[in-house]
């Protein structure tokens, strides 16, 4: 590995290559899911709850199985026969242990939840089958919203819990409750974040075939961790996970919500193997939105005690998370994040956390890109209320509370050490860059003409690549390490795989672009072989960011280590004593010597034919081939810092937030891939925008979704969104492979804070604060309403 | 429901197809001619992706019956490319400016940014935005996108000199 990991030092990494994707799925040849088709498959679809909150009391599919084209019809009863049940019970503090079966045995918990399958020789025949299901309910009365979910006598979404709180952690430091009691002063502030759902614009779906004569079964599926879910997977089947094969094709798009094995996919897979026939289902939009899985909807209180200067002296975080009805993740695992990073880039040694996580009859949430997104809102909102309480700038706020840069490695009071960030110089930049300094004038300038402008800032400290430890010291199950081999062919092509798995971020580029560095080659000359369990290594797949860095770190270190054996063979092959002096350049092997590089004969080619074809000419003891496979657990935890800046103007008569300039300064460490980095930058921050101002899954107070289609629910479109300005600072992480770090999910973060803040501010002649999402035109008239 | 047969043109060739009256064009062009660059991500007419051109003009082929298209040109992204395989310009910007992630929706914007870019050849950004309001992109932010289709009006501006000063 480099050791100073200087950005100079690399050749590859950190370029511009176009993506090698690109040519399939700009020409109509890209190979997605629903686009594979297997002789004599059969379609499966659905029937699912009409209410929120019921019994089951009757289901008759008579009618239903006599329609045409109909195979079977199977319900709870059949499945649990082909199914283990999924038990959730790591040993953590405060949270509860859960169960689910295959379908509900007797009651549905959600609008939307699964009730039975109908397989039938037709995707359209499959549907109007489900339609002739009838099913008698018995409703029950319907918990939506967090708080009534904790009230004593509230309806429980799972009885077996006897509670719907399913997880409440708490952790404070020796000295916060005294100085809250001293404290002169007290600001308190609530954020809410609007339920939301990832909405990959490919929904899921998955053909399952099972293989009687081997007795195996190959699962085609778009997931994001492939091993994980094959594991899960075999084990709710019965089967030994030799058994098992999961194939992902290319895949539409993720966002956190395609690493679980969902009900309907373990479904699939029993008939499949039940009736020994490829069996195939693809999620209709609707089922996406209403039963898929869902995200964020936290609430937020904090209570910062500060000096008159408006230095924070100690900070108390209340934190609830509305969690819906199923847990496919354990329940604590989102939120508990945010709690463990609020304090960020500032210097706030007293600290104190309450955490609870709640059931409600709502489509069960999983994490979505960013599942801690709103911690940075919840961070600088607080210290923009403190400025505005105290009066002062809100940078002046920022400058005298945050940390130096060279303060860092620096561990924050929950024990989170944080190094290698910037975020001083993030600021500092961003705010000579948006020209800050005038920023004010032009405001008040503004308003006299009855034009209101804010500006906000929002500083991010992103935890990315979680390793191994940090899941052991927050109580969360589960390991960060990934694994990846290298392979050189006898006809030297070189090919290389990971158990990390894209969903659209370019890995087959960017780790040929980590081939390239450490091996030393073209990287248009190395094939990238993703996401099929027999043939790449065990990884835990693509989340928490960790794809650049854990896998593109872990091939990096396996492509350096064919280098070395390819380069004590060239040394033995030319007659050298060591290969101190040889390295390896576009496939041929340099020798170099007084700051000269002199090409030799060699090429990676002969090197290979060699290792494979001519064992004994190796160095004495060496194994024959070419090939590495290595394992990497990264450092606890990659964080990664920006500080994000949006200027916006509200119409105040009806509401419009109109976003004039927005700039991030980001500092990800090096990279792989130039190009694809600034792509998930741009994806990242148009989510959280798009998240803040107009996402909301909506149900209504008897626990109906209203946003079930596609038109009902806001995603922003290329007229809302606006143009942004990446400037970097980065500096590289002095422990991960290349000095990489993850990236992929801060500018969620710090695009939710940002635009909150910048409303906020430019409706502060009106008092107004933003407090909750969606920041709606109609949500703002209302508080605009309100403050006359 | 019984089958019927029709025949369809697509992509300047006859396909001679089978299929429920009440199927879509998306599913047919899917699934029976086996085209599969257009893509299904709602069904009900709002994200984009299944748009193909019809008669020249983009269409959502999700709130489309295959029969209804009897008689008339369709055109899918994989008849974008030449034969050759060559991008056309719009494509190549795409890829030189990275205006696609994971792809899906990419068939859907290009077919309605060629037919945008025949009937509005100087657009504004604005305009390019508004045009591109209809397709839904989860992975981009649109940035991309919008660079792509201004960089393709550059060209057409420099092909268009070269031609004038030949
Ligand atoms: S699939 Fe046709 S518009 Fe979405
Ligand atoms: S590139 Fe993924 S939806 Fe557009």
């Amino acid at each position: 590995m480099n050791q100073t990991n200087d950005k100079t030092a690399f050749l590859n990494a950190g370029k511009t290559l176009l993506r090698k994707e690109d040519r399939r799925l700009l020409t109509g040849h890209g190979r997605f899911t629903d686009d594979i088709h297997v002789v004599g498959e059969l379609h499966a679809c659905f029937v699912r709850s009409t209410y929120p909150h019921a019994k089951i009391s009757a289901l008759n599919t008579a009618e239903a199985s006599a329609a045409p084209g109909v195979i079977t019809i199977v319900t709870a009863e059949d499945l649990s026969e082909w199914t283990t049940t999924l038990r959730l019970a790591p040993p953590i503090e405060g949270l509860l242990p859960i169960e689910m079966t295959a379908l509900p045995k007797d009651k549905v918990r959600f609008y939307g939840d699964l009730i039975a399958c109908v397989i039938a020789t037709d995707r359209y025949l499959a549907e109007d089958a489900a339609e002739l299901v009838i099913v008698e309910y018995e409703p029950l009365e319907a918990v939506t919203g967090m708080f009534a979910a904790m009230e004593e006598d509230a309806p429980l979404v799972d009885e077996e819990l006897g509670s719907n709180m399913i997880s409440h952690q708490s952790f404070e430091t020796k000295s916060i409750q005294k100085i809250m009691k001293a404290a002169d002063r007290i600001v308190e502030s609530t954020f809410a974040t609007a339920r939301q759902t990832h909405l990959p614009i490919e929904t899921r779906g998955c053909i399952a075939e099972w293989d009687e004569g081997s007795q195996h079964l190959t699962m085609h599926i778009g997931n994001q961790a492939p091993h994980p879910f094959r594991s899960v997977l075999a084990g709710r089947l019965k089967l030994r996970e030799s058994q098992v094969t999961i194939v992902v094709p290319d895949v539409g798009g993720g966002f956190g919500q395609k690493i679980a094995l969902y009900r309907e996919e373990l479904i699939v897979a029993a008939l499949a193997r039940h009736l020994k026939r490829p069996v195939r289902w693809r999620e209709d939009r609707m089922e996406n939105m209403l039963a898929s899985s869902h995200a964020r909807e936290d609430f937020a209180r904090t209570r910062a005690a500060v000096d008159s200067n408006g230095r924070i002296i100690g900070l108390m975080l209340e934190l609830i998370e509305d969690f819906g009805a199923y847990c496919f993740y354990p329940a604590n695992y989102l939120a508990r994040v945010v709690a463990m990073i609020l304090t960020g880039p500032y210097d706030i040694g007293e600290y104190a956390y309450d955490v609870k996580v709640v059931l409600t009859n709502k489509c069960g949430n999983g994490p979505m890109r960013a599942p801690m997104a709103i911690t940075s809102w919840i961070m600088d909102g607080t210290i923009d209320n403190i400025a505005r309480e105290l009066e002062l700038d809100p940078v002046q706020v920022r400058r005298l509370n945050m940390l130096a840069d060279s303060a860092y490695p620096h561990t924050m009071a929950t024990g989170e050490t944080m190094e290698d960030i910037n975020p001083g110089t993030a600021l500092e930049k961003g705010l000579e860059s948006i020209d800050y300094k005038n920023f004010r004038k032009r405001q008040l300038d503004d308003r006299t003409r009855g034009v209101y402008r804010g500006i906000g800032i929002c500083s991010v400290v992103e935890s990315t690549t979680y390793g191994s430890k940090f899941y052991k010291a927050a109580g969360i199950p589960g390991s960060g390490h990934e694994c990846a081999w290298v392979k050189v062919d006898p006809s030297g092509e070189v090919r290389a795989s990971a158990g990390v798995m894209s969903t659209g971020q370019g890995y087959e580029t960017a780790f040929s672009q980590a081939v390239a560095e450490g091996l030393g080659v073209d990287p248009k000359d190395v094939a990238i072989k993703l996401g099929n369990t027999d043939v790449a290594p065990y990884g835990m797949g693509s989340r928490g960011a960790r794809g650049a860095t854990a896998g593109g770190g872990t091939v990096y270190l396996a492509a350096a280590a064919v280098r070395e054996k390819a380069l004590a063979i060239a040394a033995k092959l030319l007659g050298l004593n060591s290969a101190d002096h040889l390295s390896i350049q576009e496939g041929r092997v340099c020798w170099f010597f007084d700051g000269k590089i002199q090409e030799t004969e060699l090429t990676l080619s002969d090197i290979a034919r060699t290792a494979y074809l001519d064992p004994t000419s190796l160095p004495d003891g060496m194994e024959p081939g070419l090939e590495v496979t290595k394992a990497y657990d990264p450092p606890p935890m990659t964080y990664s810092n920006s500080c994000h800046f949006c200027e916006v103007v509200v119409e105040v008569n009806s509401g419009i937030v109109k976003i004039e300039r927005y700039l991030v300064v980001e500092n990800c460490g090096n990279v792989l891939s130039t190009q694809i980095v600034e792509g998930q930058q741009l994806g990242a921050i148009s989510m959280g925008l798009s998240g803040s101002m107009f996402e909301h899954m909506i149900y209504d107070e008897s626990g109906y979704n209203q946003t079930g289609l596609l038109s009902e629910y806001m995603m922003a479109t290329a007229s809302e969104l606006p143009e942004i300005e990446i400037i970097s600072v980065a500096t590289p992480n002095r422990r991960t492979p290349i000095g990489l770090k993850g990236m992929a999910e801060g500018g969620v973060m710090g695009s939710i804070g940002a635009v909150s803040n910048a409303v906020s501010d430019a409706l502060a002649p009106f008092s107004v604060v933003i407090d909750s999402h969606p920041i709606s035109p109609l949500s703002l008239r209302q508080k605009l309403r309100k403050s006359h | 429901m019984s089958k019927t047969a029709f025949r369809l043109n697509v992509n300047g060739q006859d396909y001679e197809v089978l299929v429920e009256p009440r199927k879509l064009l998306s599913d047919v062009i899917r699934d029976d001619i086996g085209l599969t660059g257009t893509h299904v991500g709602c069904e009900h007419g709002v994200c984009g992706a299944c748009t193909v051109l019809i008669e020249g003009k983009p269409q959502r082929s999700c709130l489309v019956f295959a029969i209804q298209a009897r008689g008339q040109s369709i055109r899918t992204i994989e008849d974008v490319a030449d034969e050759n395989g060559d991008y056309s310009t719009l494509q190549q910007m795409l890829h030189e400016e990275h205006g696609l992630q994971c792809g899906f929706c990419t068939p859907g914007i290009v077919l309605t940014m060629e037919a945008f870019l025949k009937s509005n050849p100087d657009p504004s950004e604005e305009e390019i935005r508004e045009a591109l309001s209809g397709n839904l992109c989860r992975c981009t932010g649109y940035q991309n996108i919008v660079k792509a289709v201004q960089k393709t009006i550059l060209r057409g501006h420099e092909e268009d000199k070269e031609i004038a000063s030949l």
